[in-house]
């Protein structure tokens, strides 16, 4: 059963409310993904994370070639999402929103880190004058979240 | 008697420096000077003022009271229109002035109520300089000493009894030539070197790197106002850092992530290997969106603290936002040195508009 369908019985199985972590694994892939809040159609996650051995040790020209990837897929969450940096030491490819979102608050932005030792996470930020960045709730349908499961393990294999 | 036109001229100069003073703010904030930075001159636009000036007619083409037409002819008559509407803009009459960097840097200070720098130690750099102080019989026609020549000259005829009081008129040989000359002294000079270091990672934009651009020519423009002479060295970064030249500076965008401690190794070694801190006042110029990747900030300030500040005259950090707003760094530095911070001068740059004020952080310490 893929990380995609186990994390759609469990939505289905978890009761209306806040805080709440899904874990889920299928083989060496695991889903990690924190909810701060479901209701019937959608959902705030505070991180969505897919762990896999398979991107241990993989070189910054494959992880770069993951993020391109993640880029032509993520085109469902209203601000693209493209790789920004590339740390060749740690083999880490950053992917944030291009544009951010922009309001009078400050700027919101995804942020989507590609690492080499196996990990695909994606949070979401927002940066108000003056103060530190600060991780945000994302808010997503239910439909969109299980889509993004789904293309986060696609990209992971 | 000094002449008219001479009143005029600094009448006129006069005008201009006080132009630049009332627009100082939009010129330091959109850098438009910065393109036409001569050797030692700037030209400014000064869109206000326009010089009257004569201007030469054709020859033959006639002029006042000449071609055809009787007396009393209507001038001008009603024309037709032609097609188009009248313009609604102001006409373009754009003056532009040359103006020193040295004369700039003082409209600067005295704006920006920017104090002279006291320079760090004992001037003990030694700058060979040439000094026009002896007299030599051969040289250049250009260096002729007129006045020793002439001396010389009428020693001769006084001596030969050529010479006559009541018809003075004297007249010098090629013998009599003097002409100035020059030795060579070493005299000690207060140098400075300037290392500005910028993160070029991904997340800086071309927008960020202008104000960079715009800000550091201010700050050269002052220093050099103050020391003899300015070394400058740049350093650019992303997860690694070297030495460039001042157009790759301004020009180079990397997609690499931000380590800044990376900048601050290649300042420290670029310091110790050419401008010993005994001999040189140091000043460093950081600019970054602060974007630094977390796990590297404790190696940054580790390196700032042991090896960087207690060199420098003046570090100054600037902080410009990035499409992602401000970095974290800025906030780090202001909590690893807390409010004491003696030579470090750290400012945010949120746009062009923040320039002049973070020019004056950087510059007001009078460091």
């Amino acid at each position: 059963m893929t990380l995609k369908d186990q994390l759609r019985d469990r939505l289905a199985a978890l009761p209306a409310g806040g805080e709440q972590d899904i874990v889920a694994s299928d083989g060496d892939q695991t889903l990690r993904c924190g909810l701060a809040s479901l209701d019937r159609t959608g959902c705030e996650f505070v991180r969505l994370a897919v762990e896999t051995p398979r991107l241990a040790g993989a070189a910054t020209d494959r992880l770069q070639k993951i993020a391109a990837d993640l880029a032509g897929r993520l085109t469902y969450l209203l601000e693209p999402i493209s790789p920004v940096e590339v740390d060749h030491e740690q083999c880490v490819v950053q992917m944030r929103s291009s544009p951010p979102q922009k309001n009078d608050d400050g700027t919101t932005y995804y942020e989507l880190l590609v690492r080499a030792g196996g990990e695909l996470s994606l949070c979401r930020f927002t940066k108000a004058v003056g103060n530190v960045r600060q991780t945000v709730p994302a808010q997503v349908t239910r439909e969109v979240l299980l889509r993004l499961a789904g293309d986060l393990e696609a990209a992971a294999v | 008697m000094g002449m008219r036109i001479d009143h005029d001229r600094s009448r006129f100069k006069e005008i201009v420096r006080g132009r630049i003073r009332q627009n100082l703010r939009k010129y330091v904030t959109h850098g438009e000077m910065i393109g036409r930075k001569g050797r030692d001159l700037v030209s400014i636009p000064i869109p206000q003022l326009d010089v009257p000036h004569f201007r030469y007619g054709k020859n033959g083409a006639g002029g006042v009271g000449q071609g055809e037409g009787e007396e009393g002819d209507v001038l001008g008559g009603q024309g037709e229109g032609g097609a188009g509407a009248a313009g609604s803009e102001p006409g373009g009459h754009i003056l532009e002035v040359e103006v020193s960097l040295d004369e700039l840097a003082a409209i600067l200070g005295d704006e920006l109520h920017l104090p002279r720098i006291e320079p760090k130690g004992q001037a003990n750099i030694s700058q060979e300089k040439a000094k026009y102080n002896s007299i030599r019989r051969v040289g250049p026609e250009s260096l002729r000493h007129f006045k020793r020549t002439y001396v010389e000259a009428m020693r001769r005829q006084i001596s030969t009894g050529e010479y006559n009081p009541s018809n003075p008129n004297v007249v010098p040989t090629r013998d009599d030539r003097r002409y100035r000359s020059w030795s060579t002294v070493s005299e000690p000079e207060a140098n400075a070197a300037i290392v500005y270091m910028m993160d070029v990672s991904g997340s800086m934009t071309d927008e960020q790197k202008e104000i960079v651009r715009t800000e550091a020519f201010w700050i050269d423009t002052w220093l050099k106002s103050q020391y003899d002479g300015v070394e400058t060295r740049y350093i650019i970064h992303d997860a690694v850092a070297r030495e460039v030249d001042e157009h790759t500076f301004y020009h180079t965008r990397e997609s690499g992530g931000t380590r800044i401690s990376s900048a601050y190794r290649v300042a420290v070694e670029l310091m110790e290997s050419q401008f010993p801190v005994e001999n040189w006042n140091l000043y460093c110029f950081q600019f970054s969106d602060g974007d630094n990747w977390g796990e590297d900030n404790n190696q940054s300030l580790a390196l700032l603290r042991e090896r960087i500040l207690p060199k420098v005259n003046l570090f100054c950090y600037g902080q410009v936002d990035s499409p992602y707003g401000s970095g974290e760094y800025l906030k780090a530095l202001e909590g690893a040195f807390g409010e004491e911070r003696e030579n470090l001068v750290l400012s945010e740059i949120a746009d062009k508009d923040g320039i002049y004020e973070s020019i004056q952080e950087f510059l007001g310490s009078g460091k």
